[in-house]
């Protein structure tokens, strides 16, 4: 990533009230697909708003595209898609009509607009149901319907706060490789997600906030093999760590968890084979733990010691 | 894209139509605010919408239409009768107008405020709104503009067939009545936008605070109403003194004072009996529209 940074946040700090919702926030965010992560109430939306120039930082300052959000909020704007977390569509339009109107409201003439409103609708896969109105919705269309009108203005960067978030397993999925195709149409994507799982599937890049501070920001390294299995077994461990040790992996054993991890070959032909001499039956296996979460574990522990 | 091919026939071609990226003209703030007046005018209409959201307003659109046609027909059967059209006062003409669908007029104002401000608020499409080029005041500005484009629809389309129809019914010929009658075509839009400018005030500030779009129509009607009663009980059932200055609390009224004044019509309506003059009704429309503007745009910048 040598680009220069699409997002840059110095000393960024905001309070509401006696609420503190951002602290010291230095932030350089390359193009690409980045992933904000936290917990409920961590900051993200507070900081997706600070970069829309929708509340201004009690000090400090935000840049997109190398431009002062407090400069020209409405200007950048005009470059940016946004979907917010909870409810923004009228219940008595239909999704063409209220998709055509989003891209009106960015500046986008009329007939243009509806052309690129059936464009978008069918790309988020609503092409059939764009006529329909939107109280009659799913909760996964509704989701669609966000999506299509962040985008449909052809925006540089696109804001996404929580964007998988009431969507079932197979919604999510698709949710996400939706997202993860605005690679390829050059879209840049600020993705905010609770969920480790989302970020790890399609992002780039991705920065941690806890408690309105942030405490990672690095690239995420495209997933390769597992280097470490998680396993618990029914009944007694002890002869399955002795097989373990027999074939010289290395593990750890937390409670019923035994961590098998720096196994030369394969992690887990070591761990098939060790159960098959131990004779013990597999109650959970699995990768240990999430990238993402070892390095927020971390974070966490580093920032609180 | 994917090609499938099947016996002999020519290949299915399932297109991945990606995405577009757009590099024409842009419209700016400007364009937005097109936008908006053009949405709110079909929301309060029902336009584009369900059958369900068109019932109500055209209801009472209807009303106002058929309110010309009677005024229009008795015109003419009292015309037949060898009355010259526009001789009998008892039948209600530009001015009176105004009064003889005031009620419709009034339900009509309450209920198209409440459309173009709550469903936006309490659906959350204002975070759509404002994450556009659009500044709060942009947005208030259009949607002032949609209440405007319908409610001065509202007034004025009625009284342009009324003229048409008193011009048709004309003794002294079609042209010559509206060459006699240009007055009309200042008087009547000026007179709606006395009644537009306080309805607009007070609909739109009760619409900032209530949620429900009933609630805050019924706010509306029962707050001009209530108003009128203190007013009148203040000024004709007591004589305390400073009582006369509770008729400017008669916000339905100020609108029609300014019409009579405009017509050139003789007035008993409350401010007119506690000594006010015209000028001082005026003021407080206007004086009333700036608060309710500044309490408006403080509103919506606490929401943003």
């Amino acid at each position: 990533m040598t680009d220069q940074p699409i997002i840059e946040c110095r000393d960024l700090y905001k309070r509401f009230g006696n609420v503190r919702a951002l602290e010291e926030v230095d932030l350089a965010v390359p193009p690409g697909i980045t992933g904000l992560i936290g917990a409920n109430g961590a900051g993200k939306t507070t900081l997706i708003r600070i970069l829309l120039g929708l509340i201004r930082p009690t000090h400090g300052q935000a840049s997109v595209f190398g431009t002062r959000v407090a400069s020209d909020p409405a200007g950048l704007r005009a470059r940016i898609g946004y979907m917010p977390e909870g409810s923004c569509l009228p219940a008595d339009q239909t999704a063409a009509d209220f998709v055509a109107y989003a891209a009106e409201l960015a500046g986008i003439p009329i007939a243009e607009g509806r052309r690129r409103a059936s464009e978008t609708l069918f790309l988020v896969g609503l092409h059939e149901e764009r006529f329909r109105y939107l109280g009659d919705f799913s909760t996964g269309m509704q989701q669609r319907v966000k999506l299509a009108q962040s985008i449909v203005h052809d925006p540089e960067l696109v804001l996404l706060d929580e964007p998988a978030s009431g969507l079932d397993p197979a919604g999510r999925e698709q949710m996400l490789e939706l997202i993860a195709r605005f690679r390829e149409f050059g879209m840049n994507v600020l993705f905010s997600s609770h969920l480790l799982d989302d970020i790890e599937q399609t992002c780039d890049w991705v920065v941690m906030l806890d408690d309105g501070r942030m405490i990672h920001s690095a690239p995420l390294d495209p997933p390769g093999e597992a280097d470490s299995v998680s396993v618990e077994v029914f009944g007694d461990p002890q002869p399955l760590i002795a097989a373990l040790a027999e074939r010289g992996g290395g593990f750890t054993v937390e409670g019923a968890v035994i961590n098998v991890e720096g196994a030369a070959g394969d992690v887990f032909a070591l761990v098939r084979d060790a159960l098959e001499t131990s004779g013990s039956s597999v109650r959970r296996m699995g990768t240990r733990l999430s990238r993402l979460e070892d390095i927020l574990v971390a974070a966490v522990k580093e920032t609180d010691d | 894209m994917t090609e499938t091919r099947t016996n002999g026939h020519d290949p299915a071609v399932i297109v991945d139509r990606g995405y577009r990226h757009y590099e024409g003209r842009r419209t700016g703030r400007r364009g937005a605010v097109r936008a908006i007046v053009r949405e709110g005018f079909r929301r309060v209409l029902g336009l584009r919408r369900k059958a369900k959201h068109k019932l109500f307003p055209w209801i009472l659109i209807s009303i106002a239409l058929a309110a010309v046609v009677m005024l229009v027909t008795i015109t003419w059967v009292s015309s037949t009768a060898g009355n010259p059209a526009g001789a009998d006062d008892q039948i209600p003409r530009y001015g009176g107008f105004f009064d003889f669908v005031s009620v419709v007029a009034l339900v009509f104002a309450g209920y198209a405020g409440p459309q173009l401000l709550i469903p936006d608020r309490t659906r959350g499409v204002l975070n759509v709104y404002f994450s556009r080029p659009l500044t709060v005041q942009d947005y208030l500005l259009a949607k002032s503009g949609a209440y405007a484009a319908v409610i001065l629809s509202f007034w004025l389309a009625p009284q342009l067939l009324l003229h048409l129809g008193y011009a048709a019914l004309s003794s002294e010929g079609f042209l010559s009545y509206l060459g006699q009658n240009t007055d009309i075509l200042w008087k009547v839009p000026l007179a709606a936008l006395a009644y537009f400018t306080l309805h607009a005030s007070l609909v739109f500030l009760i619409s900032s605070f209530v949620n429900r779009v009933g609630g805050a129509a019924a706010a509306f009607l029962g707050g001009l109403f209530g108003l009128n009663l203190i007013a009148l009980f203040f000024n004709e059932a007591t004589s305390a003194p400073g009582a006369r200055w509770t008729a400017l609390l008669a916000f339905e009224q100020h609108p029609r004072y300014i019409r009579d004044w405009i017509f050139g019509f003789e007035s008993s309506l409350i401010p007119a009996q506690a000594g006010f003059g015209p000028g001082t009704s005026l003021t407080v429309v206007i004086g009333l529209a700036a608060a309710c503007a500044a309490l408006i745009v403080w509103r919506y910048r606490r929401l943003t």
